[in-house]
């Protein structure tokens, strides 16, 4: 038990570490755009018919903090980072974790559930892919798990839009309809996104699944080939319970293990899917801050919470691992 | 012994081993992609690609800048060539012309028709617009064209810039963008992967916290953010540079995490122990030792590696961060299509598509048979 804590303080505090390294490299970027907050806010003041100077700058930039050396400023931006608060918006003039809240939440779930769904199709579909013999159903589904890799997710998202208004008469846009859009949340409002999410969840979780698919049946024919399948077969286990009970179980562990980068794959495509469908989620407003006004400290918020879930997440599945295989506990608790 | 050499069978079957035997590596690689069909397929595809990218501007009747826009035939249906009409065939393809007009019958707006009573014929290396082949040597013949007018055989889009001539130069320009962001991401990893995997310790321990760190940032957001700080006033072929350059320098971890692996393998064999006891420098040994031993997954890794680039090219571009308009890119030209009106009128806008899907496909089903085909291994497992 002493040295399962162990592990899992090791891995927590590479985790930290990991943050740390991604905070200085997003704060960085958002340190190298042109123009700061301070001249942000005066040169709104100068367009409300104001004149400003240099010394007003100045005077501002020290108001903010900005005059401080980098490196303190970014340390006090990391403390705040971890509690939740990444400071104001310069554009917006808006606390970002207000701006942020609901949103972040909403995208992450819906990209949570693509993985869930990539993973419900590809597990079984990748384990029947890798037991069969039959050429035909692996070459389809070879080259449909390609078809997922070369066909960006925004090109699927449109021509799911194009079917749909050519045939049905509806855009499919959206997370909410008109009415449950500014409401409060309650179970209709939630049944309402359910049914608008879908699409988001299927589009974003296509390249999941076809990536996914193609891991689970690499994994499952390494394994079925070898020797204590066949012992296992010989015992007389076979059919289902033999690819379950044997070959399956030892290629969760890379399965799980790989869970943090698909959640990466899924987060790239976010954004542009979430422009397509115009879901007022965190990924459209990442477009709408850079794109449009150069928003850095929104930015450099969504991307740093984005990482940061991913490694939450690969710290996860590296604790899951531990308890799930004897092999990955014997070998830490040793 | 000798009469046995005459049998043809064992004769053959001897020079075939030989041959195996004697074979370079390129050679026994080349030996087990041609196996491979649907890779074969694909090879094929993409040299197709390849060429017709190549000569983009020859194969394009005009050119697909604003300079070459048909003013007439805006958003402009795809006119395919023609061999038989209500007036007969002829051996030679056409197409109907379409003329505009204008009256009190159209309620005095523009409308296009097309004139089922007049052909137009197709003309071959006509003259046209003016380009550089390679980029040298100055040119104005084409492969096709019409007697008069346009002809447009995928339509034209909302400036009546011709579609088909976009979408050649359109993979040209994907194809360099991909290669640029490569070669840049292939030769950062070369050196942070190689200096990782030579030295090992506590520098590798420290750059692969560095390169793990940076592979968990989600790289398109990161591409936007960067993308986003590009003034607006650069020109389109700066712009082109500076795109494909970011590209590659957040392409290097995967890159240079698998370099790390090769080396960490490699590093412990007797020949590198010999090379360094006489006397090779550390550079050296990581040059001339070590980089051959696995030149071939590398390769392969680098072929791989070219579709993602391509399409978070195309993304960065369809979000309007990428490439801008006098670039032609899949995402420039994609920019406009999620509008209803281009969903529900203008369809052949997404014609280049499969052109790019194609492109893609086929880099990663040759990627695929030449990492089969580079695994010395492969044969053994099936």
């Amino acid at each position: 038990m002493l040295g399962f804590m162990r592990f899992v303080a090791t891995r927590a505090a590479m985790a930290l570490v990991t943050l740390v390294i991604v905070s200085l490299v997003v704060f960085s970027l958002m340190e190298l755009v042109p123009g700061d907050c301070a001249e942000r806010y005066l040169a709104f003041k100068n367009t409300q018919g104001s004149g400003i100077s240099v010394a007003d700058i100045e005077a501002e930039r020290v108001r903010l903090g900005l005059d401080r050396p980098f490196l303190e400023r970014w340390a006090s931006w990391l403390v705040n980072a971890f509690r939740g608060d990444f400071g104001d918006s310069c554009i917006l003039r808006l606390n970002i974790s207000q701006l942020l809240g609901d949103k972040f939440w909403l995208s992450l779930s819906i990209c949570l559930a693509s993985l869930l769904l990539a993973y419900a199709i590809a597990l079984p579909v990748g384990i029947i892919a890798a037991a069969s013999h039959n050429t035909v159903l692996n070459n389809v589904l070879r080259f449909v798990s390609y078809l997922g890799l070369a066909m960006p997710n925004f090109l699927l998202a449109l021509i799911i839009m194009l079917i749909s208004t050519v045939y049905f008469g509806d855009t499919l846009t959206g997370l909410f309809s008109d009415h449950y859009r500014d409401a409060p949340w309650s179970w209709g409002k939630f049944v309402d996104m359910l049914s608008h999410a879908w699409l988001p969840v299927f589009i974003l979780g296509w390249s999941a699944t076809a990536f996914a698919l193609q891991t689970v049946r690499a994994l499952m024919s390494d394994e079925i080939g070898k020797l204590y399948v066949t012992a296992a077969s010989a015992r007389g286990v076979h059919g289902r319970k033999l690819l379950w009970r044997y070959p399956a179980r030892h290629a969760l562990g890379p399965i799980i293990n790989s869970l943090g980068f698909d959640l990466n794959r899924i987060f790239n495509e976010l954004p542009i899917v979430a422009l397509i469908l115009t879901l007022t989620e965190a990924g459209s407003l990442l477009i709408e801050a850079l794109a449009r006004s150069n928003d850095q400290q929104l930015a450099g918020a969504i991307i740093f919470m984005l990482t940061a879930s991913i490694v939450t997440l690969n710290f996860a599945t590296d604790v899951l691992l531990a308890v799930l295989d004897p092999r990955v506990r014997k070998s830490i608790i040793r | 012994m000798t009469t046995e050499t005459t049998n043809p069978a064992t004769d053959s079957d001897q020079k075939a081993k030989e041959a195996y035997f004697t074979a370079s590596q390129g050679q026994l690689i080349w030996a087990r992609f041609k196996k491979q069909r649907s890779a074969m397929i694909a090879a094929w595809v993409l040299i197709g690609l390849l060429i017709s990218g190549i000569f983009a501007s020859f194969l394009s009747p005009y050119d697909p800048t604003v300079a070459g826009r048909d003013k007439d035939y805006l958003n402009g249906a795809p006119q395919l060539p023609q061999f038989c009409d209500g007036n007969g065939c002829s051996l030679r393809p056409f197409i109907h012309p379409v003329e505009r007009e204008r009256s009190l019958a159209t309620n005095f707006r523009w409308v296009t028709k097309v004139n089922e009573d007049k052909r137009v014929y197709f003309t071959f290396m006509p003259k046209g617009w003016d380009y550089k082949l390679f980029g040298l040597i100055p040119m104005d013949r084409h492969l096709f064209g019409v007697e008069e007018g346009y002809v447009h055989l995928f339509g034209t889009d909302a400036t009546g810039k011709d579609i088909y001539s976009r979408t050649l130069h359109a993979i040209w320009t994907s194809m360099q963008v991909g290669t640029i962001g490569v070669v840049i991401a292939f030769v950062l990893a070369l050196i942070i992967g190689g200096i990782s995997g030579y030295y090992g310790g506590w520098i590798d321990s420290f750059i692969q916290m560095i390169t793990d760190a940076v592979r968990t940032v989600p790289a398109i957001p990161l591409f936007m953010a960067i993308a986003a700080f590009i003034p607006q006033e650069w020109s389109a072929e700066t712009r082109f540079f500076i795109i494909s350059m970011i590209l590659g320098l957040i392409g290097w971890p995967t890159l240079a995490r698998r370099v790390r692996t090769h080396l960490l393998t490699e590093r412990n064999q007797e020949y590198v122990l010999a090379a360094q006891l006489c006397g090779a420098s550390p550079g050296h040994v990581i040059r001339r030792h070590l980089l051959p031993s696995f030149t071939s997954y590398i390769i392969v890794d680098l072929v791989i590696s070219f579709p993602y680039m391509v399409l978070s090219e195309t993304a960065l571009s369809f979000i309007g961060l990428g490439l801008k308009d006098p670039v032609n890119s899949l995402g420039v030209m994609l920019q406009s299509v999620t509008s209803a009106d281009v969903l529900l009128n203008y369809q052949w806008y997404f014609i280049p598509v499969i052109f790019f899907i194609a492109l893609v496909m086929a880099f990663v089903f040759v990627g695929d048979g030449l990492r089969d085909a580079a695994d010395p291994y492969s044969d053994s497992h099936k």
